[in-house]
């Protein structure tokens, strides 16, 4: 029975381990994209500024709020008709195809950065002011208290909800399935049409899956471990 | 692209749309919501024998997509048709609308069962005690003490979970459940209009406010003493005049 | 003619573990009895109240409660129905309250005798409002206990063992978790049970309670009762060592 997924010729093998890959490497990219949305959005939120508070909370509140397939859509579509309307106002014969993978990842980092924007958001509140000025005190210059004081505190803080949303990305990335992208629930798509084995293959995705995520739980709270040293615990 | 145009040609389509969303979310919550005390209680009380098959179960539903999920039940089934034929259940799982909606019961009695623990454990020893005082069973002190509080405690983390299955609820249109998003996407297959994308966003957007609006105001009723609301001195005066 | 027996305990023993910390004590409490229960941390007495109402059921050694015992195999009692049945008529009163903070204060009051004793609810409120008010809190009954403070709340817990209306009330040290300022008004509700006649067995670090108030008072000593009288004898002329020193020091 388990013959279904050997390699080469014979098997599915390969095919789920290229999906697997292309799942990895899909939740990879979009993490540092995510990331880097997150902290502006902490940012934005915390600025002293009206308008670029409104623009971080609302892009927030707002991503928060939609199915995460709707934003896919929406970025698929939208930005491939964008792209599109741009390019033929140059040139009207000319036409672009959004790939699959990039629009994948800039909605999952889309996702990713509004959820990461509230943690980090939360972490950046929790540091203790004090700290802070006894940077200054020292004569450190602001770019230096943040590298050296504030960054590494918020990564403790953050780290444990950082996690999580990791583990969703992770999970969120089978939505890129449908429109197109040769990922791992795609490639057991592929497989099931062919041996006509839905409920084997579907299972065996849930595994791989599952194994990923217990994989990630593993290593993030050897992470919260390192980041916790010298924290006594309350 | 027109705006207004979409909305005025398809409201009624988005509309249905927003009642099977409706529906799938709630019924998946409330029957994932009757499920999910009862697995919360083995979780902190029951038997290794009872609490290694549910801790697997739970960490299965919560590491692996839903969308993967809802697929094992819907396109796995198929495997099992002549069996499942011979037992009168095909007909259920022949069904998008019962697949998904099974998938998201399963996924959300998972995530449910845990809020639930954390809310039992957080019930103070005391109270629990208190109630053994007055001579409560255990039946009761759960009815009237256990659950209240837990309840109480676990409110804002189920109003977060319901939220999420709202959401998720969307995947039900990718096995072709005619949900808001599916309601959707075959618009703009029509049309290649994209602002019925907006229409929705904003559909999905109203939904979860007011689920949020209703939820806190649920929230208020349940618990006046963790939102120290004080009962006015005239409430309380009228209130003992009446007795 | 000497009062009914509402509650004895017969040679009880209790061990955690292999922690021993109640080494056989008897004792037995008649109508309009108030017992104080003395003795230093860790000397079992908050322990030994426990085992009367079964919160901590005894290793070994006999509890009945007007008569008819609880009966209690390999440390766990064997009929639940009875042990619901024993506590409902032993009130008691908990070191930290344990109010149910969901409810307000006077559905922390009717909440036993309209669940438990399944007695109407317009008699039990009116019961309850009486009581809160003997215990001074006419202004607050519809308060959580959030909004308490530790007097009020212990209190309340008082007017919650009273409206069960039981043949005897167990306080567990029910002033330790107080500020100082606030152990008076507590000791005063105490007092004037204790001059109704109410049956109770008090755990406390009180002198002045057990000398005044007491009918008769209990020392215990490591998991033993080291000595036990009349309060004017025993704060008298003390018999013991370990109770003359333990007075000495709490003075």
């Amino acid at each position: 029975m388990l013959e279904v997924f050997s390699f080469g010729e014979a098997g599915w093998g390969d095919q789920l381990l290229q999906g697997l890959l292309v799942t990895i490497q899909l939740a990879l990219t979009a993490l540092p994209v995510g990331l880097v949305l997150g902290f502006a959005a902490a940012g934005a939120s915390l600025s002293p500024y009206r308008w670029l508070r409104a623009i971080g909370t609302g892009y927030t509140t707002i991503m928060r709020g939609l199915p995460e397939l709707l934003t896919l859509f929406v970025v698929y579509n939208g930005l491939g008709l964008l792209l599109n309307s741009i390019v033929s106002s140059w040139n009207p014969d000319a036409r672009v195809e959004l790939s699959s993978f990039v629009a994948g990842v800039i909605a999952l980092g889309l996702v990713f950065g509004a959820f990461a924007g509230e943690v980090l958001r939360g972490a950046f509140q929790s540091l203790n002011k004090g700290q802070m000025e006894a940077g200054k005190a020292v004569g450190m210059r602001p770019t230096q208290v943040f590298f050296r004081i504030m960054l590494p505190q918020v990564w403790r803080f953050a780290l444990p909800g950082l996690g999580n949303l990791w583990i969703n990305l992770l999970k969120d990335t089978a939505l890129v399935s449908v429109i197109a992208l040769d990922d791992l629930m795609r490639m057991t798509q592929v497989a099931v049409r062919s041996t006509k084995q839905p409920f084997t293959f579907f299972l065996a995705a849930c595994l791989i899956y599952w194994a990923l995520c217990v994989i990630s739980e593993i290593v993030l709270a050897r992470l919260e471990k390192r980041a916790n040293r010298g924290v006594r615990r309350a | 692209m027109d705006v207004f145009g979409v909305l005025a040609q398809f409201w009624p389509d988005l509309l249905s749309g927003v009642g099977i969303t409706i529906k799938l979310a709630g019924l998946g919550a409330i029957i994932a919501g009757v499920l999910a005390p009862l697995l919360a209680l083995v979780r902190v009380n029951g038997g290794p024998a009872a609490q290694v098959p549910l801790r697997f179960y739970i960490s299965f539903m919560r590491g692996t997509p839903l969308l993967a999920q809802m697929f094992l039940i819907y396109y796995g089934s198929g495997q099992f048709r002549p069996f499942l034929q011979d037992i009168g259940l095909w007909n259920f799982f022949r069904e998008p609308f019962n697949c998904a909606l099974l998938a998201f019961v399963m996924n959300s009695t998972a995530y449910q069962t845990e809020i639930l623990r954390g809310g039992i454990m957080g019930v103070p020893h005391g109270e629990i005690e208190a109630g053994k005082a007055v001579g409560m069973s255990y039946i009761m002190s759960l009815r009237r003490i256990v659950f209240p509080h837990a309840y109480r405690i676990a409110w804002p983390a189920l109003g977060n979970e319901i939220i999420l299955l709202v959401k998720a609820s969307a995947l039900a249109s990718v096995v072709t459940v005619f949900d808001l998003m599916g309601q959707t996407r075959a618009i703009f297959q029509k049309t290649f209009d994209f602002s019925v994308y907006i229409w929705a966003a904003v559909l999905y957007l109203c939904l979860t406010a007011a689920f949020v609006w209703i939820w806190r105001r649920l929230e208020h009723r349940l618990s006046p003493h963790i939102h120290g609301k004080r009962p006015s001195l005239l409430g309380a005066m009228t209130k003992r005049e009446t007795a | 003619m000497a009062e009914a027996v509402v509650l004895k305990a017969e040679d009880i023993c209790k061990s955690f573990g292999s922690l021993e910390v109640l080494k056989g004590i008897t004792l037995e409490a008649r109508n309009h009895d108030v017992i104080s229960i003395l003795g230093s941390s860790g000397s079992g007495k908050s322990t030994f109240l426990r085992c009367l109402n079964m919160l901590d059921p005894p290793t070994s050694g006999k509890v009945s409660v007007h008569g008819e015992e609880i009966v209690v195999k390999n440390g766990h009692p064997t009929d639940m129905r009875q042990v619901e049945r024993a506590r409902q008529r032993l009130g008691m009163v908990f070191q930290q309250f344990n109010l149910w903070t969901h409810r307000t204060a006077i559905e922390n009051v009717m909440e036993g005798p309209i669940h438990v004793l399944k007695q109407p609810k317009a008699e039990v409120k009116e019961r309850a409002e009486a009581l809160l008010v003997r215990v001074g809190l006419a202004e607050r009954m519809n308060m959580y206990p959030s909004q308490l403070s530790g007097g009020q709340q212990q209190r309340v817990a008082i007017a919650r063992a009273l409206c069960m209306e039981p043949d005897a009330i167990l306080f567990d040290e029910p002033t330790s978790a107080l500020d100082p300022e606030l152990v008076g008004e507590v000791l005063r509700v105490m007092q004037s049970l204790a001059a109704e006649g109410r049956t109770m067995i008090v755990v406390t670090h009180e002198m002045s309670f057990a000398r005044d108030v007491s009918t008769e008072v209990v020392f215990m000593h490591k998991g033993k009762i080291a000595e036990q009288g009349p309060p004017k004898e025993m704060f008298g002329s003390p018999r013991t060592e370990v109770f003359q020193k333990f007075i000495a020091d709490v003075r």
